[in-house]
């Protein structure tokens, strides 16, 4: 296995203790190259945002350690301030709780480009506006307000904010699921340029037509454990878990059809 | 036109009137019809004025501050564009039932399910207790452990389940019409086919007609007879589905071409131009010109929006042009 950005070894989450412990994420290994889009998918409740926050250096596990380029990110319950900090950046599904309603969408990015860069308030905005322009927010749609943008662009203006640590790993959770069709392509389009630029993305969702999309290697995840792993294509032409091929046939359109066909013949 | 149609929705306008200010048009030229036992799908982006047509076919307009400012909302042949509100009373929830776009904020919070329920059955003619009639229509939505889920919260129920019970209370009084808006957003893609799969069957069953309101095309093309596409708060173009692979509006065509269940992984997605005309900064003429890759010199130049051409009930599209789009799809 060639050289590994990110390695999660082991790695549980438990919740509460006695009747209300809850285990989210039991003993999952996973590794992640660099550049690589690698998906990872299951249905709500299936602990892959919990795994996400635990990548992304969020969420101290319970046992296990996530290792970034050989060196741990967690020391006891706490999570080691290190370089994973600003190397590992993460967009959450719903952009509208995400970002301040009081900021503009420039004063939001301007302010995580002045904390990363350590550079005045001046050059911080011109460098947000750079970054907003390269995420299609036009000038104009700069300087108005979260509830004035509309549900697309509020979430590029997150992935403008998470790019502003210059990252080399982006963690996405759910990104596509609060935005309707067009808008999804466009931010599509925008993980896929953002990858030929050597940005590694992990994509969480519950949508395999967006997973096919966009990667190359999937994990599918139940009851806080991996059932399936592999190759995106392989495993969408031949899945092999009976609950990989119903969340295959569960998909709207041209691709769950093809499922659908499969699993009654 | 041929067979009788359950509900027509003809040049519909929808305003909110301001005090001071002029009057802010969200919805014109709204044009479609649904008949008995057809499935009826809406696409269009968000704002583009699905939920505000729904609205009207249910009365609840004025809730949001708007009003019907011309057109036709004809339901078995009576217009409810200007009905008062004890003529809506006698039809909501009865004639015609609907699932709101937020399954997870649907349901009352205090009040059990058995309680929902009793609440949307007070208009039912049906036979039979309330008890009885509950445990039926749990069970047409195919939920188990009824008689657990009776005595339950909302809170203790999964949005999937929640959604049911919402299905099931506008079931209550078996209506003709039943409007889903968005009845899977927020919902796992499983929970979702599982919910499209329990509309189908209810439609099977019963015969409702049933208007489904989504932005996802795929969704649509799956369970739909024929699909409404709305932007900018106007009907651009009304077909099968079948008809619709093959469009005759640039919108349409845009739609579909960002479709990711037919893209070829890491093939780069068509989008569409820019945003969709906010609400009172509506262009003079066609409303999508201005996105439009095959825009002409008249596209703008009319005062009005084009109407659907073509005959009602056919394959109709809005566009002026439709002869560029030939060879384009």
């Amino acid at each position: 296995m060639s050289e590994s950005i990110i390695e999660a070894r082991d790695v549980s989450v438990t919740f509460g203790s006695g009747v209300h412990k809850v285990e989210a994420v039991k003993n999952v290994s996973l590794t992640l190259a660099p550049g690589e889009p690698l998906g990872i998918v299951g249905e709500s409740g299936s602990g892959k945002s919990t795994l996400a926050r635990v990548l992304a250096g969020l969420q101290p596990p319970t046992s296990g350690q996530v290792f970034f380029n050989g060196k741990p990110v967690y020391k006891g319950n706490k999570s080691y301030i290190g370089e994973a900090r600003r190397q590992v950046q993460m967009v959450f599904q719903d952009p509208y709780a995400s970002l301040n309603p009081q900021m503009t969408a420039l004063s939001a990015v301007a302010e995580a480009v002045r904390i990363h860069n350590k550079c005045d308030k001046k050059e911080a905005e011109t460098k947000a506006l750079e970054l907003l322009k390269r995420m299609g927010i036009a000038q104009l749609d700069a300087f108005k307000k979260p509830r004035q943008l509309s549900g697309g662009q509020r979430q590029r203006v997150s992935v403008a904010r998470a790019l502003s640590a210059n990252p080399s790993v982006l963690l996405a959770d759910e990104p596509t699921s609060a935005i309707d069709q067009s808008a999804q392509a466009q931010l599509l389009n925008l993980f896929h340029g953002l990858l030929t630029q050597g940005l590694a993305i992990v994509l969480v969702s519950h949508d395999l037509g967006v997973i096919r999309y966009l990667t190359q290697r999937v994990y599918v995840m139940k009851d806080g454990v991996f059932v399936e792993s592999g190759d995106t294509e392989t495993i969408f032409n031949n899945p092999y878990e009976e609950y990989t091929k119903e969340l295959l046939a569960s998909i709207p359109g041209a691709l769950g059809a093809a499922a659908r066909k499969k699993r009654t013949a | 036109m041929n067979a009788k149609k359950l509900l027509e929705i003809i040049d519909l306008k929808i305003g909110i009137p301001h005090p001071r200010r002029e009057t802010l048009i969200i919805v014109d030229n709204a044009n479609f019809d649904i008949g008995y036992g057809e499935m009826l799908g809406i696409v269009g982006e968000s704002g583009s004025g699905k939920t505000m047509v729904c609205r009207s076919m249910i009365g609840t307009l004025e809730r949001r501050g708007a009003k019907v400012f011309g057109g036709q909302v004809l339901f078995e042949g009576e217009d409810l564009a200007h009905a008062p509100e004890s003529q809506w009373k006698k039809l909501r929830g009865k004639a015609i039932g609907y699932v709101p776009q937020s399954a997870l904020a649907g349901p009352n919070p205090v009040l059990t399910i058995q309680a929902q329920l009793a609440e949307a059955l007070k208009k039912s003619e049906a036979k039979g207790s309330i008890a009885e009639q509950s445990k039926r229509l749990l069970d047409l939505v195919k939920i188990r452990r009824i008689d657990t889920v009776l005595k339950q919260y909302p809170n203790q129920l999964s949005g999937g389940m929640r959604q049911r019970v919402m299905i099931a209370c506008a079931l209550a009084s078996e209506p003709k019409l039943l409007i889903a808006d968005e009845p899977t957003t927020g919902l796992d893609v499983t929970v979702q086919s599982q919910i499209m799969e329990l509309l189908k069957e209810i439609r099977g069953e019963f015969g409702t007609s049933i208007i489904l309101i989504s932005h996802d095309l795929a969704l649509i093309d799956d369970v739909c007879d024929r699909v409404v596409v709305m932007h900018a708060g106007a009907t651009v173009e009304v077909g099968s589905v079948s008809e619709l692979a093959n469009p005759r509006h640039p919108y349409t065509i845009a739609l579909n071409q960002s479709r990711i269940d037919i893209a070829e992984p890491g093939s780069e997605l068509v989008t569409i131009l820019g945003n969709a005309p906010s609400v009172g900064e509506w262009p003079p003429g066609c409303r999508f010109a201005q996105r439009c890759i095959y825009r002409q010199s008249d596209c703008s130049s009319g005062e009005h929006h084009p109407p659907l051409f073509g005959e009602r009930g056919s394959h109709q599209s809005a566009c002026l042009h439709t002869e560029l789009l030939e060879g384009a799809r």
